[in-house]
């Protein structure tokens, strides 16, 4: 069986197993990361993304063939970085948090919106977030954190 | 004044954000088994035969036969089935769960299995009454006979599904001949109650842990008490750890919806005067009634909604379909009432030409009327204010007029309503029975043990918050941990908007009882038990008397543009004002109002699952259709403080009042924007079209 | 026993399609999907993977003075923003799925999939693209509509990959592109609408209606749309429903769990009418 290298939260790692597998298996089960959860499997939620060299991809639906020799990072190397802190400071401040089973994948999702558009409108905010579904929040407050958070971070995106 | 409505930190925020939080999916127990339910494929069918294959070593089938003491879930009414035994009711209905250490083969034995059917007759249209009940008020027929003019509609809602994005799941473990289970459960005892029946056994034999909940609105209020039951017997007979997490599309597939339902209602007009009601609601239980008959309570005790009418004749069923059994979820039977009620006085107003805005205010409920069910709103009503702050924030008056234009596809719409607090009638007194315990270490900490379930909705928070301010103490020295049976008492299920204000009451009771009898260095516990207001009279067979100890309000203001080409409906804004009594946290009821909203106005135009021959159409996150955040529009909400005596600092419950306006509101918006009426919801494009082609013929 | 593949050039990548015993799996977001078992257990597929995504000799956008070259394996977040994606295929990408979709997914897999309700498809069809497929015995160039057959059919060959999306550079007066979804973001289509046209002097010179979602596979009829370039959009618009009579018998939609036939069908229609009138 061929391996799959890929760089996991800056670490290298090297997997020997079924490349058609879902990533978000092979993270939940053969590395104990589960902070990216399973809401659907089948694309819809985002609350397994992960960013995959910055950009976010929901796990779920992503072969392990397909993060050969790429850069991922999930909410628990997410959560080391300065930028996570912001971000984390302003969804508590803004209340934006309910049941949290969605909430990394937000968060993710929140990093990959702020990389390419450090200040995002709230119609742009809303178009991030589009493929990550939440049924607590009604994702206002959602959007409220993420503006304090750009206007807070400023400079760090 | 107490500040308890500023907002703090919530307690489990840092956790859930950070990802290392731990919801059941992401317990792993070494050495467990995966267990996968067998289910049915009919409607309705009598099973003639099953052949399961022989089992590899280590794996099982369970069934029926493994059950060591009654085949039923215990709930309000028990007619379900752990277990199929010998006939199939609806499509997805468990027969047997298939256990064992790797999923592959696991599954290629589910895949196995053969099961022949003889298929019976099914029934799909609301025709089988299984529960009637009916109550009167004053003397409807009288008033009927006196009026001017008599005025019936009929209105329809269709399914929704809670479409939390955890799906259901449990852990068990079987340790010292104890059955121990963690799940995602809104009712730990309920789940343990249950069990107990199941497996005929003691009730210590049984633990019951809530794991960290990702979203239920209802949905994991009795539903997970079936799975319990499964995997417990499970557990008995295989005395290994087991997993049993449902699939998103089993999980759609398969568990308690909102019910579907019709409502006729026809009303005596005399002298512009709505003076009496005749209504009848008939919801669908689907395949076993379950909390069904509770669900048809609420309905119609919401007959008249935020209004006051004197007469009434108020009936209900439910009907029993070979369908998905349905049951709870945030509003539980009142949803469809409200939305029914508020568009028929809408259709009212309009038939008799008057301005519908006066027309209502009319009929708005006053302190001091009686209820629908003859008891008395003996609290102040703010709903005047709160319809006028709402009429200002979203200019609702200047764009009704300007939204009248048959040319402009626009719609402004207004809802007001009502939600009881806590369980209906007397079932807070006689079958709950709640109890709360704190109890303060050696050290100075104080735990809260309740079986209160914070699901998202902030339950610790709020309940932490009325424990520190109650003792004079910082929230770090109190402890609220994941209620488990063996620490807990039975404070009763986490339902019916009844935590903050019944188990919230209770704790503000206890907390003040230790502060007076404090004693530091030593180890205290103080238990206060629910005790009933006195002036609350209630009786369940004429549906007559008090039957919620107290009323939360609301109002929503929805606006919307529906595009004339392809009629798909924008929501552009949305306004609420309430009353929930007192905020116990600004941030933490604004978001229940947001999230509340949300749910209930896709109920209204967007959520849309149908069933054909009891088989689901609807079947994955793909195919029904929940907001994204380019569907949910901006909020604005304003709280009104109208503190209620027998709630902790005031409060009242939050939690579904949130959710029953939306569907009204959003479909008015829509109607005043087509110019044609809506008796439907959803009201889909698909919908609109089929209303618009009809009234051009 | 075949394996599944991972390459690490676009030529080894050829070489292992050879025997036709390799599925070409682009971002995976269709087949990952269509595929799946229960949560944990690998996706059940029919013959071993090739993944090709991360090839980089496929992941381009060219242009010259006639047309622009999208290599297969560029997502569609990418070209979302290329600045010489065509503003119609821009817009179509816009709206298709959530972004975390489509920085893993492209046009090839969008067309192999062959849905009737595919987006991409659309723009694909209304901008004459022609579709580049090889093998190790070479290429061969066809226009999107010879490429698609019906509902998840095409005539790609066991040994042959999608290697180049093209599209000759165009230029209209009027374009009007309609999505009907069940939400306003992330959802199937339950309708689409292309329209783009060239009116020169109240004459039509060019006429473009592509729908989706409505038919097996996508409605573009050019025999309709010849029968009005070089007409005066008055007389067009005077006879309006002949347009719409020619393309109610090739609209025939169905009904399912998100739409029905009647909406669908009388939408489509719609649209189109609503475009034509926007030509004046
Ligand atoms: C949540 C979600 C939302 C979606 N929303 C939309 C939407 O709004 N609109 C829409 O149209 N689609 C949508 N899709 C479907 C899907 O994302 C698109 O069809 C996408 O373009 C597929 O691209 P891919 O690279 O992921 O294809 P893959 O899944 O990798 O492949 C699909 C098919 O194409 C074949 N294939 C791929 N590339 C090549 C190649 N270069 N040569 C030969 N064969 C190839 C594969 O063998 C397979 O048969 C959605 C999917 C999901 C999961
Ligand atoms: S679990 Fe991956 S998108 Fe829902
Ligand atoms: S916080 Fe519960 S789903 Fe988002």
């Amino acid at each position: 069986m061929q391996s799959v290298k890929f760089r996991l939260n800056g670490n290298p790692v090297t997997l020997k197993t079924d490349p058609t597998r879902r990533f978000l298996d092979v993270l939940r089960e053969d590395l104990s990361h589960t902070g990216p959860k399973e809401g659907c499997g089948e694309g819809e939620c985002g609350a397994c993304a992960v960013l995959i060299d910055g950009h976010i991809t929901n796990s779920c639906i992503l072969p392990l063939g397909n993060v050969d020799g790429r850069d991922v990072m999930t909410i628990e190397g997410y959560r080391e970085t300065e930028r996570y802190r912001v971000l984390e400071e302003a969804y508590i401040a803004e209340g934006a948090v309910q049941c949290g089973i969605c909430i990394p994948g937000m968060i993710i999702a929140s990093e990959s919106l702020l990389h390419h558009n450090p200040s995002p409108t709230d119609d742009e905010i809303r178009i991030g977030l589009s493929g990550n579904l939440c049924r607590c929040t009604g994702y206002n407050m959602i959007i409220r954190a993420i503006k304090r958070a750009a206007e807070r971070g400023k400079g760090l995106w | 004044m107490s500040n308890i409505h500023h907002s703090v930190p919530k307690i489990d925020a840092s956790e859930k954000i950070s990802g290392r939080m731990a919801y059941v999916a992401d317990i792993r127990i070494d050495g467990m088994l995966h267990a996968k339910t067998v289910r049915s494929t009919e409607a309705h069918a009598r099973i003639r035969d099953i052949r399961v294959p022989t089992l590899p070593e280590g794996y099982y089938v369970i069934d029926h036969r493994d059950i060591p003491g009654k085949n039923v879930v215990k709930m309000i009414f028990e007619d379900w089935p752990v277990f199929a035994v010998d006939k199939v009711h609806h499509i997805g209905e468990p027969i047997m769960l298939v256990v064992g250490p790797d999923k592959r083969v696991v599954q290629t034995l589910v895949d196995a299995i053969e099961i022949d059917y003889e298929p019976l007759e099914s029934v799909f249209s609301m025709t089988e009454s299984v529960i009637h009940y009916h109550y009167d008020k004053g003397d409807a027929e009288a008033a009927f006979k006196e009026a001017d003019r008599i005025i019936a509609h009929e209105y329809d809602t269709g399914y929704q599904e809670q479409a939390y994005i955890e799906p259901q799941g449990f852990i068990g473990t079987y340790e010292d001949d104890r059955i121990h289970l963690i799940g995602s459960i809104q009712a730990p005892y309920y789940v343990k109650n249950a069990v107990i029946e199941t497996m005929a056994c003691a009730p210590e034999d049984i633990r019951v842990v809530q794991a960290t909940v990702g979203g239920a609105f209802g949905g994991k209020e009795e539903f997970p008490s079936l799975i319990g039951c499964q995997l417990a017997v499970a557990l008995k007979k295989i005395k290994k750890p087991i997993k049993l997490i449902y699939e998103r599309e089993e999980d759609m597939d398969t568990t308690t919806k909102r019910h579907p339902s019709k409502t006729r209602i026809e009303g005596a007009i005399k002298d512009g005067k709505i003076t009496a009601l005749r209504t009848h609601i008939g919801i669908d239980s689907g395949a076993f009634i379950g909390l069904s008959g509770v669900v048809l309570s609420r309905a119609i005790i919401a007959s008249t909604s935020a209004y006051t009418v004197d007469n009434l004749d108020i009936s209900g069923d439910v009907y029993k379909t070979n369908t998905v059994p349905n049951g709870a979820f945030r509003g539980f039977g009142a949803p469809q009432m409200i939305y029914a009620v508020e568009m028929f006085f809408h259709h009212v107003a309009k038939e008799l030409g008057v301005d519908v805005h006066a027309f209502r205010l009319k009929h708005l409920a006053k302190q001091g009327d009686r209820t629908s069910t003859s008891g008395l709103f003996r609290d102040p009503i703010l709903m005047p204010e709160m319809i006028e702050r709402a009429c200002a924030m979203s200019d609702y008056h200047r764009k009704r007029k300007a939204y009248a234009d048959p040319n402009v596809y626009k719609g402004i719409g207004m809802s007001w309503f009502l939600h009881g607090c806590g369980f209906t009638g007397s079932g807070e007194a006689e079958h709950i029975k709640a109890k709360v315990t704190l109890e303060k270490l050696a050290s100075g900490l104080v735990h809260l043990r309740v079986a209160a379930v914070d699901m998202g909705q902030g339950a610790k928070t709020t309940l932490m918050k009325v424990a520190a301010e109650t003792l004079g103490l910082p929230l770090e020295r109190i402890v609220y941990d994941n209620p488990d049976t063996d620490l807990v008492p039975d404070s009763g299920p986490t339902v019916a908007s009844r935590t903050a204000m019944v188990v919230g009451g209770l704790i503000a009771r206890a907390a003040a009882r230790l502060k007076d009898e404090w004693n530091d260095g030593e180890h205290q516990t103080i238990t206060e038990q629910y005790t009933q207001p006195e002036y609350m009279a209630w009786n369940q067979d004429t549906f007559t008397g008090d039957a919620y100890p107290a009323y939360s309000w609301g109002v929503n203001v929805v606006e919307v543009e529906v595009d004339k080409t392809t009629l798909e409906v924008q929501v552009k804004n949305i306004w609420s004002t309430y009353d929930v009594g007192k905020s116990l946290d600004d941030n933490i009821v604004i978001g229940q109002a947001d999230g509340g909203t949300a749910q209930g106005v896709a109920y209204g135009y967007l959520e849309v699952m149908r069933h054909h021959r009891g088989k689901l159409l609807q079947k994955n996150m793909t195919d029904y259709v929940i907001p994204t955040a380019v569907d949910m529009a901006k909020t604005e909400t304003e709280l009104f403080d109208n503190p209620f005596a027998f709630g902790p600092y005031g409060a009242k419950g939050a939690g579904e009042l949130t959710l029953v306006g939306g569907a009204p509101a959003v479909a008015l918006a829509i109607e005043m924007a087509i110019g044609e009426r809506v008796h439907s919801i959803p009201a889909t494009p698909e919908y609109l079209m089929e209303v618009l082609k009809n009234a051009k013929r | 026993m075949v394996s599944h593949a991972i390459p690490k050039t676009y030529a080894e990548a050829l070489e292992i399609l050879k025997d036709g015993t390799h599925r070409v799996v682009a971002g995976g977001t269709d087949m990952m999907v269509r595929n799946r078992a229960w949560a944990g257990l690998p996706p059940a597929f029919d013959k071993p993977l090739l993944f090709a995504f991360n090839l980089p000799e496929l992941k381009y956008v060219r242009v010259d003075e006639k047309a622009i070259y999208i290599g297969s394996m560029t997502d569609l977040e990418t070209l979302l923003h290329h600045e010489d994606t065509p503003s119609l295929l821009r817009e179509v990408i816009g709206e298709m799925a959530s972004p975390a979709i489509r920085y893993v997914s492209t046009l090839a897999g969008n067309i192999v999939n062959a849905s009737p309700a595919a987006d991409s498809l659309l723009a694909l069809y209304a901008l004459d693209a022609q579709i580049v497929l090889e093998s190790v015995e070479g290429k061969r160039v066809l226009p999107i509509e010879k490429m698609i057959l019906g509902p998840g059919k095409t005539v790609l060959d066991h040994d042959e990959i999608i290697a180049e999306i093209r599209m000759p550079k165009s230029s209209f007066t009027h374009t009007a592109f309609r999505k009907v979804g069940g939400r306003r973001a992330d959802a199937i289509t339950k309708v689409g609408f292309i329209g783009c046209a060239v009116v020169d002097d109240g004459i039509i010179r060019d006429l473009r209606l592509i729908f989706n979602a409505v038919a097996p596979t996508l409605v573009r009829v050019k025999s309709v749309e010849a029968l009005h370039i070089g007409h005066a959009i008055e007389d067009v618009l005077d006879d309006i429903e002949t347009i719409t009579h020619h393309y109610a018998e090739h609209i025939n939609p169905i009904d399912d769990q998100r739409s029905n036939r009647a909406y669908r069908k009388e939408t489509a229609l719609e649209l189109a009418r609503h475009f034509i009138k926007t030509l004046q």
